[in-house]
């Protein structure tokens, strides 16, 4: 095969990798591309002198993967052979590219948490609309993935967290969900919002804001903001909280509390 | 309390429909009732978990299941009716995982027995309103019952994400009598039997930001956005949906996605039951259209002069 490269060829080329779906998962190192390539006489430039370097992951832990296998929400990842439909059929992906449910299921199958923590920013953006798990040939339940690898990243990158505010506010709002769901049995959902929007620091917002302060008035008018007062506690909750609380703590899985 | 009559089903109302959503909860009584069935609370029911205790393991199963006991315990029914999308995905989803896997559901019991609960057997199952009535009583009951055609009111269904997806926990597609999970059609043939005209528009069972309406508001708005303005395009009146987080992004929320994105996006938001109410003969008020926030009492007045 005859390779030479044709420097004179006007040929507009495409930016580096355009073509590789995911693009953003391959390093712009591992990219090979030639302006103008001509193989055995035939001009190729364009998409088919793409080529993407080997890579070797020497960090495989398959630990790991058995870490998620015991959750409730993990316990199906040994099914996906990576297919992609999940990521074709994603709500998020196309408002937001780096979400990548395919993979982030592959770097949890090889345990590659170096790759995984560059994603966090993205990873919490799943909006849980089940598009995934209807169309998984696997049934592997992608969308409950996104809560196993939520687990993961609350263990092994506590730090993202704290230094990224809409990851806070996420952990924020799920812990005042929480403190309503488990403390009490029930939601208050007018609570949930100020509070929430508090948390999000909006609190001039909630004062100000003409369309919030339209609907909280709305509502506070109508009494159904304060119909949550009239929805009380279950009936001995306090023995389901007790019971919930012992069982959160000696799970022993990534499910367990400190 | 003793079991219930023939003529009743033991109901879940959830926090949403006793608080912010009580129009869903009262609409969708007031058409049952109509129709020849009477929804009856269970007592001392507790929340569902609506999607965000996930990822605490067997938890997110017993907070449905409790409910399941109590209905059993307290009505002798196997089944439990709801009207809420999300807590629906959450029971069918518990039931499903304990029926699967034992381990979890002996993790289910032992929770429930140390809080001094009935044990949970896995049988039966939760019923989302909109499937419930199809089964139960059908569209042609609903004609029967309609005393005022809404005549020429243009609705966009709105099914959104839970009621027919995922088919491993919602069954659709794969038992008899149940809804389709790509193209699910039992509104359109509710709507229709009222005499409203269904407009097409795409977003059917597109998502309005779920999980994270509350945390993640850009991304609602935007799912919403396109949602409101395309079945505006397609010329709707107004839009109906079947779930209270549903009606939170697209309703409570549309003055915030009106500001951001235009006044394509403004469209009044209404609960098919709500619709269904206001053809069986029930006045506007009966109804509550008063307490959606994106006002459709005008478009109803102007089009049709329904009320």
């Amino acid at each position: 095969m005859a390779v030479e490269h044709n420097k004179n060829s006007e040929r507009p080329v495409a930016e580096k990798g355009e073509h590789i779906i995911a693009r953003h998962l391959i390093d712009d190192d591992a990219i090979k591309e030639e302006k103008n390539l001509v193989i055995d006489g035939v001009d190729v430039s364009g998409r088919w002198n793409t080529f993407i370097e080997t890579r070797v992951d020497s960090e495989f832990d398959r630990s790991f993967f058995d870490e998620i296998q015991k959750t409730v929400v993990g316990s199906r990842i040994n099914r996906c052979w990576q297919c992609g439909m999940c990521t074709a059929s994603c709500t998020v992906t196309p408002l937001y590219r780096r979400f990548n449910p395919r993979a982030f299921i592959y770097m949890m199958q090889l345990g590659n948490l170096k790759l995984l923590k560059k994603y966090t920013d993205v990873a919490w953006r799943c909006v849980g609309c089940y598009k995934c798990s209807q169309r998984c040939p696997k049934q592997v339940n992608p969308a409950e993935m996104m809560e196993a690898l939520a687990l993961l990243i609350k263990k092994y990158f506590p730090e993202e967290i704290k230094s990224n505010h809409q990851l806070t506010i996420d952990e924020e709002v799920k812990k005042i969900y929480e403190g309503m769901i488990l403390g009490h049995g029930r939601l208050d959902l007018a609570n949930l919002h100020t509070s929430a929007m508090r948390k999000m620091g909006k609190t001039t917002e909630l004062m100000s804001d003409k369309d919030e302060r339209g609907a909280i008035f709305k509502m506070m008018k109508d009494g159904r903001a304060l119909s949550v007062l009239r929805l009380g506690k279950p009936h001995k909750w306090h023995k389901s909280k007790d019971a919930i609380d012992n069982y959160l703590r000696h799970t022993g899985t990534l499910e367990q509390e400190k | 309390m003793g079991n219930l009559k023939e003529n009743q089903a033991a109901y879940y109302p959830g926090c949403a429909l006793l608080t912010i959503d009580r129009a869903y909860n009262n609409s969708s009584k007031l058409v049952s009732k109509k129709m020849g069935i009477e929804l009856v609370d269970i007592p001392d029911y507790n929340c569902c978990g609506i999607g965000e205790m996930k990822s605490k393991g067997a938890v997110s199963l017993y907070l449905p299941l409790r409910n399941m006991v109590i209905a059993k315990s307290e009505f002798g029914s196997k089944d439990l009716v709801m009207a809420c999308s999300v807590c629906y995905h959450e029971f069918t989803r518990s039931i499903e995982r304990a029926k699967e896997d034992k381990k979890l559901l002996d993790e289910v019991n032992s929770i429930l027995k140390e809080a001094d609960e009935e044990e949970y057997v896995p049988e039966g199952g939760a019923r989302h309103i909109l499937e419930f009535l199809y089964n139960e009583k059908g569209p042609d009951e609903a004609k029967k019952n309609t005393v005022k055609p809404l005549k020429g009111l243009k609705v966009a269904p709105y099914y959104g994400c839970l009621y027919s997806r995922p088919s491993m926990y919602t069954f659709t597609d794969k038992k008899q009598g149940m809804d389709n999970s790509e193209r699910p059609h039992f509104m359109h043939e509710f709507l229709e039997s009222i005499g409203a005209e269904v407009v097409q528009y795409g977003n059917e069972v597109q998502c309005c930001g779920g999980r994270n309406v509350v945390q993640d508001e850009e991304t609602s708005f935007a799912l919403c956005s396109q949602t409101l303005s395309k079945a505006k395009k397609a010329g709707a009146d107004v839009l109906a949906v079947i779930c209270p987080k549903c009606a939170g992004a697209l309703d409570v929320n549309q003055p915030k996605i009106i500001e951001k994105f235009g006044k394509d996006s403004e469209l009044p938001v209404v609960y098919l039951t709500q619709l269904m109410a206001l053809a069986f003969g029930f006045s506007e008020k009966e109804a509550q259209f008063s307490d959606m926030i994106s006002n459709p009492l005008e478009v109803l007045k102007e089009k049709g002069r329904f009320i």
